[in-house]
């Protein structure tokens, strides 16, 4: 029963994964995006039919297993396009430091402004990095790594769907800028979906997703307990 | 036939993602291995010391269903019950917030440093 259970979740999931995506291709809507809707749709079905996580996962975890050899698949792109990528390497460090010392922060002050818990607090500050990596990170500054996967998964979704708005309104034209901000902003769900702009935009995304991961790895054990320090024992009690 | 050797060159990028799994416990290294095996296969397509034919069918396919590994992550949200009220709702607004300030961020300073460079590309 448990393995019919694991692979209907697993073909079931490819299934309802291949139609959302041929919806989306067909509507060109945003909200349409199969990282949405799929969930939704695969959620709703377990809550009906009263599927456990677990049993689901036993299946679909092949698919998140895959993503181990997805990532080291992204040297390919980087390997095509180095020479680009040599003449881009101060902009995209840069940019990418001060991209994720600002998701550390402002994850964390505004976190702290609308009243969460400690726990969902640190668990929510290395969202914007690749779930392996901020599962480390999470673990390093006394959050939990399996809240953190979730909040990570979040950020991908709602990054994806903001990207477009962002684009438009501040006009990033340069495969550049559209790439390290989707790299930066939603990881591997901002790659993917820079791969839909262009090979450029997703070459400049997958880079920035793995300096955003170096990066924010010595940014959480230098930036975040200076930061956590000033807000919790300068700034919260002088208010 | 394609499909059959895309599925071998998955196969040897699982070989080096073990190799790099490996690497990241022996040094006891806070990078995982996944990044680490990546580092490795650009380091080894670089030095010519493996051909770019031999994964890049595999490497395709995988980042071009890359969207769909993430849906049983995305999916583990129903394990936490607390996250469907008020705190839900907190921590999309966290969310949303600060990723669109990181996002508008990051492009801005890669904007401003593009054109203070007066590159064409």
């Amino acid at each position: 029963m448990n393995i019919v259970i694991a692979v209907i979740s697993l073909l079931g999931t490819i299934a309802i994964f291949y139609a959302c995506k041929a919806l989306y291709q067909k509507f060109s809507k945003e909200w349409l995006t199969p990282i949405l809707i799929s969930p939704l749709v695969i959620i709703l079905l377990l809550l009906v039919t009263g599927t456990s996580y677990e049993s689901y996962n036993a299946g679909a975890d092949i698919l998140s297993n895959l993503l181990g050899p997805a990532t080291v698949a992204f040297a390919v792109p980087i390997y095509k396009n180095f020479d680009l990528l040599k003449k881009h390497a101060f902009e995209i460090v840069l940019s990418i430091a001060i991209g994720s010392a600002v998701a550390i922060a402002s994850s964390f002050i505004i976190a702290l402004v609308v009243g969460l818990n400690d726990e969902l607090v640190h668990s929510l500050v290395p969202r914007s990095v690749t779930t392996p990596i901020a599962m480390d990170i999470s673990n390093m500054i006394g959050g939990s790594p399996t809240l953190t996967a979730v909040f990570v998964m979040t950020t991908g979704i709602l990054a994806s769907l903001l990207a477009p708005i962002v684009m438009r309104i501040c006009r990033f034209q340069k495969p550049s800028a559209r790439g390290l901000m989707l790299g930066m902003g939603a990881h591997g769900t901002g790659t993917s979906k820079a791969f839909e702009l262009g090979e450029l935009e997703g070459t400049f995304a997958s880079l920035a997703m793995i300096v955003a991961a170096l990066i924010s790895i010595v940014l959480s054990a230098t930036f975040f307990p200076v930061l956590e320090h000033f807000v919790m024992n300068i700034l919260l009690p002088s208010w | 036939m394609k499909i059959v050797k895309s599925f071998v060159q998955i196969g040897y990028l699982y070989i080096i993602l073990f190799i790099g799994n490996s690497i990241a416990r022996l040094l006891h290294l806070p990078i995982p291995g996944s990044i680490i095996g990546l580092i490795l296969l650009f380091l080894m397509l670089q030095f010519h010391l493996i051909k770019l034919e031999w994964i890049e069918l595999g490497a395709g396919l995988l980042l071009g269903e890359l969207l769909l590994f993430f849906i049983p992550s995305a999916i583990g949200i129903i394990d936490y019950d607390a996250l469907f009220g008020i705190q839900g709702v907190k921590v999309i607004l966290v969310i949303s917030v600060s990723a669109f300030v990181v996002m508008l961020v990051t492009g801005y300073t890669a904007q401003w440093l593009e054109r203070k460079k007066g590159d064409a590309a």
